[in-house]
């Protein structure tokens, strides 16, 4: 195997994290696109963990990969260049138009779908007690709160990464007419299977957590059950429906 | 071999080398806040380095021994002694504990003494491994006992035989004292002991927007095992507004609206929005896990290269005490298998 010289991925920047990670940043603003190439580069790092046990579980966010690894063992200026390798490659299969990966399919159109799986449907019971702020999401965009469960319950939103709590998976983007600013003052506590609006993206709570979403509606889905053999509902890069129920 | 929980203490969580493996679906790395600490107290008790221990913070717990067990203490000095004699129990030691005695850990007021004290028993805590870890997850609810701290009632069950702890003065009619024989103490000369250093940090993503070194920083209340909150000078980032969240790390200084910093711990959430200014090495994690409410920190800046070389220094400091520990027990066996 030749080893390339070390180099950046072209228009990603990889930059120290501490001397034990790297933050690799695709991009500056949230794009399905830069997403899907994120959750790439993390599916890529993991599947050379297999051969390279030095690197870390990575975590792909919105348009970044963070890319722990074992400072023992691994210099970080060495993780860099096998990153950038790995980097380098998940870009060569994207432009060769061979990223159907697990991950993710990238069209041209800047859509994002996950080969043949299909939405995962989730019921929800909008506005009421269940959703308190979808009065005030309504009154943000001026229209009525059933144009906003139309379009919260009319797309399909993609699960573009996990964080802020176990099985908490952002989903998104959501369009402008959407989008809604988090509240001023955060709640203590969120009941869990709220499902909230923060900005350009939506979210269950997968228990109750301390919160700043417009809470628009609660779901009795499960997103997290440590019983199950994969805890969170949703992974990265999961398609999802939002179905409203009486 | 057990103990019973007699007063469960402020935040008396099990805890191990942590669940590395699940960050990318939103699970806190957690485990230890001192992993340092964890790991003297574990190979104190004959264990290995990542076994599940109790971590015990500010004020520890009041446990009763059901049956006799060596312990492994350290971290943190918490005023731990035996309840029935006042026999000292402090921390860098392995101590012989009888069945049926109180071992309590009642706090020190001092902001100058750290936060935690970790205790472990021969074999490791008993409690199922969930997502790879005996760690308690406290905000998800899962791991530990139960995925919450530890109660009155409790019995806190370790899976090793009483082997080590079967010496003659040691069956359950024996009296409290002290270890007739050498007991295994830590070599207290590591390379980073001093308490009162800055830590040290690493330029973050946002370096170069404001200096965190040069002031003096209090660890306020309101600090947990997610992050310190930190008081002093506040920075303010203007451009801030739609940053796309990505990964963070123990360690990761991030600033939030309000402008002071908080330096995330062991149960740092695994993505975060806020600009990062610097991270912390490594090899200081540890000192971050003991700074309590009160206690002063301050920051030096240091290089990638420094830090790993900081971090191997450490390792090298463990594998040097695990072997002289090792070494201490074995003159233990010959002891006691030559009848004493």
């Amino acid at each position: 195997m030749t080893r390339r010289p070390a180099s950046e991925p072209p228009g990603w920047r990889i930059e120290p994290f501490g001397e034990r990670a790297l933050l690799v940043t695709l991009g500056d603003r949230l794009d399905l696109v830069v997403n899907a190439q994120a959750r790439r580069l993390a599916a890529a790092v993991e599947a050379h963990r297999a051969v390279d046990p030095r690197l870390g579980r990575a975590v792909a966010a919105a348009v970044s990969v963070l890319v722990p690894f074992d400072a023992l063992s691994l210099g970080s200026p060495e993780a860099a260049q096998l990153v950038a390798e790995l980097a380098m490659t998940v870009q060569a299969e994207a432009r060769s138009g061979g990223a159907d990966t697990a991950s993710g399919r990238a069209g041209t159109d800047g859509a994002v779908t996950n080969g043949a799986r299909l939405p995962i449907e989730i019921e929800v019971h909008y506005g009421g007690r269940d959703g308190p702020d979808l009065p005030a999401v309504a009154d943000a965009h001026g229209v009525s709160p059933d144009d906003i469960i139309e379009l919260h319950a009319g797309s399909t939103w993609t699960a573009l990464f996990l964080g802020f709590a176990p099985g908490f998976a952002y989903l998104g983007p959501l369009p402008p007419d959407l989008a809604t600013a988090r509240r001023a003052n955060p709640r203590e506590r969120v009941p869990a299977g709220s499902v909230a609006i923060g900005g350009d993206q939506t979210a269950v709570y997968p228990f109750e957590l301390p919160g700043g979403w417009q809470l628009i509606g609660r779901t009795e889905a499960t997103m997290w059950d440590i019983a199950r053999a994969r805890p969170n509902l949703l992974a990265p890069g999961d398609l999802v429906r939002f179905v409203p129920i009486r | 071999m057990s103990l019973e929980v007699i007063e469960p203490g402020f935040l008396t969580t099990v805890q191990d080398a942590g669940r590395p493996d699940w960050t990318h679906v939103g699970v806190p790395t957690g485990g230890a806040c001192d992993r340092w600490s964890l790991t003297v107290a574990n190979l104190l008790a004959g264990n290995p380095p990542g076994a599940a221990a109790l971590e015990m913070t500010l004020v520890g717990g009041a446990f009763r021994a059901t049956t006799s067990l060596r312990i492994g203490l350290a971290g943190a000095d918490l005023g731990g002694h035996v309840r029935e004699t006042g026999r000292l129990l402090g921390p860098g030691q392995a101590h012989l504990v009888a069945a049926g005695s109180t071992i309590a850990f009642p706090g020190v007021a001092d902001a100058n003494v750290g936060a935690r004290a970790y205790l472990a028993m021969p074999g490791g805590i008993d409690v199922p491994v969930v997502l790879g870890s005996r760690s308690t997850a406290l905000a998800a609810g899962f791991g530990g006992l139960g995925g919450r701290a530890a109660r009155s009632g409790d019995v806190i069950v370790a899976t090793g035989a009483a082997d080590r702890a079967s010496g003659p003065h040691n069956s359950t009619q024996a009296q409290d004292r002290s270890d007739p024989w050498p007991e295994s103490v830590w070599p207290a000369d590591d390379a980073d002991h001093d308490t009162g250093a800055p830590i040290r940090i690493i330029g973050g993503p946002w370096k170069g927007r404001g200096d965190l070194v040069g002031s003096t920083w209090r660890v306020a209340a309101g600090s947990d095992r997610v992050g310190l909150r930190l008081e002093g000078p506040t920075f303010r980032f203007d451009d801030r507004a739609d940053l796309p969240s990505f990964g963070v790390i123990p360690g990761s200084i991030q600033v939030p609206p309000d402008g002071a910093p908080i330096v995330l711990i062991a149960d740092a959430q695994t993505t975060g929005g806020y600009p990062v200014m610097a991270v912390a090495i490594a090899a200081d994690m540890r000192r971050l896990g003991q700074l309590r409410p009160g206690a002063e920190v301050r920051f030096a800046e240091t290089t990638v290269a420094a830090a790993s070389d900081a971090l191997r220094r450490q390792q090298a400091d463990l594998d040097r005490g695990a072997r002289l520990v090792r070494e201490s027990a074995a003159w233990d066996d010959a002891w006691q298998g030559a009848g004493g």
